[in-house]
């Protein structure tokens, strides 16, 4: 992917202060699932909305690119919060579809085999069915069971969804709640690779929303991948008469007092508009208004970005007696959650076998997802052809170590490598190409402003910085930013 | 129009925002919420589509007039003859 390069944004033609002015209801910065999920809600019920989004395709962390021919998801490892039969009709992935009015049964969701956590010689193993996991833990630690249940029953209790919820430090809560402290580190794990903005931890009510989405709910796929979701959104878009713009990068946003006025778009133009959401992120949503503070504490800049490297292979996983779908993996007993020092961390990371989402073993080639921390910094300070070079060097060293995570994976070695037939990586730049965000982070800054509110009365903030992650959570971020800013006032 | 009327509109636009509940049984006198899976996303677009479609408005302090049928019907019905007579 490091091939593909775009016009910088500093380096398109600037146009005179005579260009195009342009007028609308809203203008909704982003087009990732938060704008998206926004900007539909929005032209549901009659406002005339402008959706800009810098990179040409849609999706930001959750987009697609083609390579030789084969599809490739950028974020999806899986889709949380599985309507599964224990979870019912609780799961929000199915207020989330009725908000946009897409039928669940179009995404065609595949659900998950089994998936595990593995510790060194500790594993957990998890379905879409919570009680299987639950009997895994108290296999695994007979003695924290009761101290388990009391910490599921405090989770429980505790105001996870609600818009001031404490940001408390899930570690601590852990270390005090008299579990193991392995199966605290291993709970750790998936929860912050699927959504923690802070270094080493996980603040608790996302930690709840993820436990809730990944263990309680569950894991699934739809069949034809992110596309399934991007689809039936671009084309509610283009039904409902959105202006979405491709390639429309905004150079600022202009305030008068406590408003935000309108937008600069670095082609020159000038777009007036009533309202605004930005899904860019806190920190860059400051840089397009030159301030540095639109909270009223000093938002932090969030580090946390991954390298992934997928290998393609003809067959399916059984072929090599591979039947799980995502492996979260730690070398040691102490899980750490940062930006690595080096370019890449080895300690821990995730693979995932999308193939082995549904039951259909008969495909043709099948993809090896590998994942783990890596330095943006340290990334995007090589020459290209380092770069180049380094990338080869991980892509190799990260799905070789892999195979230790998987059964047989090290005597699988030599067949795995002759079934080959493509390797691909994506690193933090990839990240930050398709995001803009800072530092290419995953999960942006660890400030997160939940009901999307900030100084200006008319400027909002959805999507990552909302603190809502995953898939499912940016689509909601998107959808409670348009219904209680906007869509409520009228 | 009459009660009935604003019930049935009150149910299409459930249908068409949540097609997966089953409308066939439901009971007028008691709370749309207590029978049907809905949240206050749903009664957002309740508003939302009766506004939308008929051009009705629902102020927030309102909302709680929807929450069973009979209740719909007695806070809307005046609401749609003032927009037939206008």
């Amino acid at each position: 992917m490091g091939s593909v390069s775009l016009p910088h944004p500093s380096l398109s033609p600037v146009k005179s202060i005579s260009s195009q002015i342009t007028s609308t209801e809203v203008v909704v910065i982003g087009a990732g699932l938060a704008g998206l999920a926004a900007a539909v809600r929005l032209a549901m019920f009659g406002k005339k909305v402008i959706l800009l989004e810098k990179h040409y395709v849609v999706g930001g962390l959750n987009s697609f690119y083609a390579r030789k021919g084969r599809k490739f998801d950028v974020g999806l490892h899986a889709l949380t919060n599985y309507p599964s039969p224990s979870s019912g009709k609780s799961s929000p992935l199915l207020k989330l579809c009725r908000q946009l009015r897409i039928p669940i049964d179009e995404l065609k969701l595949l659900p998950q085999s089994h998936s595990r956590i593995t510790f060194g010689e500790q594993s957990l193993r998890f379905n879409n069915d919570f009680q299987y996991f639950l009997s895994q833990v108290e296999e695994a630690f007979p003695s924290s069971i009761d101290a388990f249940l009391k910490l599921l029953k405090m989770m429980e209790q505790f105001p996870a969804y609600s818009v001031d919820a404490e940001e408390l430090s899930t570690r601590s809560i852990l270390r005090d709640s008299g579990i193991d402290p392995l199966l605290g580190e291993m709970l750790l794990c998936p929860t912050c690779y699927y959504g923690s903005a802070r270094p080493d931890d996980i603040d608790f009510p996302t930690f709840i929303m993820l436990f809730d989405a990944i263990f309680k709910q569950g894991l699934s796929r739809p069949e034809d991948g992110i596309r399934a979701i991007l689809n039936p959104l671009t084309a509610k878009l283009k039904e409902l008469g959105v202006d979405r713009r491709m390639n429309s990068a905004v150079r600022s946003i202009q305030t008068k007092g406590d408003k935000a006025k309108e937008v600069i778009l670095e082609s020159g133009e000038t777009i007036k508009a009533e309202k605004i959401i930005s899904t860019c992120g806190i920190r860059e949503t400051e840089s397009l208004l030159q301030e540095n503070c639109i909270e009223p504490n000093e938002a932090q800049t969030g580090q946390f970005s991954i390298i992934e490297s997928i290998r393609v292979f003809k067959g399916h996983p059984k072929d090599l007696s591979w039947d799980e779908t995502v492996i979260f993996f730690n070398r040691s007993n102490r899980f750490v959650y940062d930006c690595p020092k080096g370019l890449v961390d080895l300690e821990s990371g995730v693979i995932c076998m999308p193939d082995n989402y549904g039951t259909n073993h008969q495909t043709e080639e099948s993809k090896l997802r590998v994942t783990h921390p890596a330095n943006f910094h340290r990334w995007s300070q090589l020459s290209e052809a380092q770069y180049l070079k380094e990338k080869n060097y991980w892509e190799k060293t990260m799905l070789d170590n892999a195979l230790s995570y998987l059964p047989g994976g090290l005597e699988k070695r030599e067949l795995l490598h002759q079934r080959t037939e493509l390797l691909d990586t994506f690193t933090p730049k990839t990240i930050k190409r398709f995001t803009s965000h800072i530092n290419g982070t995953l999960y942006g800054s660890p400030t997160k402003k939940r009901d999307g509110s900030t100084k200006y009365k008319n400027l909002y903030l959805a999507g990552t910085d909302q603190g809502y992650v995953g898939i499912v959570g940016a689509m909601l971020g998107g959808i409670a930013v348009a219904n209680n800013q906007i869509l409520r006032a009228g | 129009m009459d009660k009935d009327k604003v019930k049935q509109i009150v149910l299409d636009i459930i249908a068409e925002i949540a097609p997966d509940e089953d409308l066939n049984d439901v009971k007028s006198d008691i709370r749309l919420r207590d029978q049907l899976d809905l949240d206050s996303m749903d009664f957002l677009d309740i508003v939302m589509e009766l506004r939308k479609q008929h051009g009705i408005d629902v102020p927030e302090p309102e909302y709680r007039e929807l929450e069973s049928l009979d209740s719909c019907a007695n806070y809307l019905l005046p609401k749609f003859e003032a927009g037939a007579a206008a």
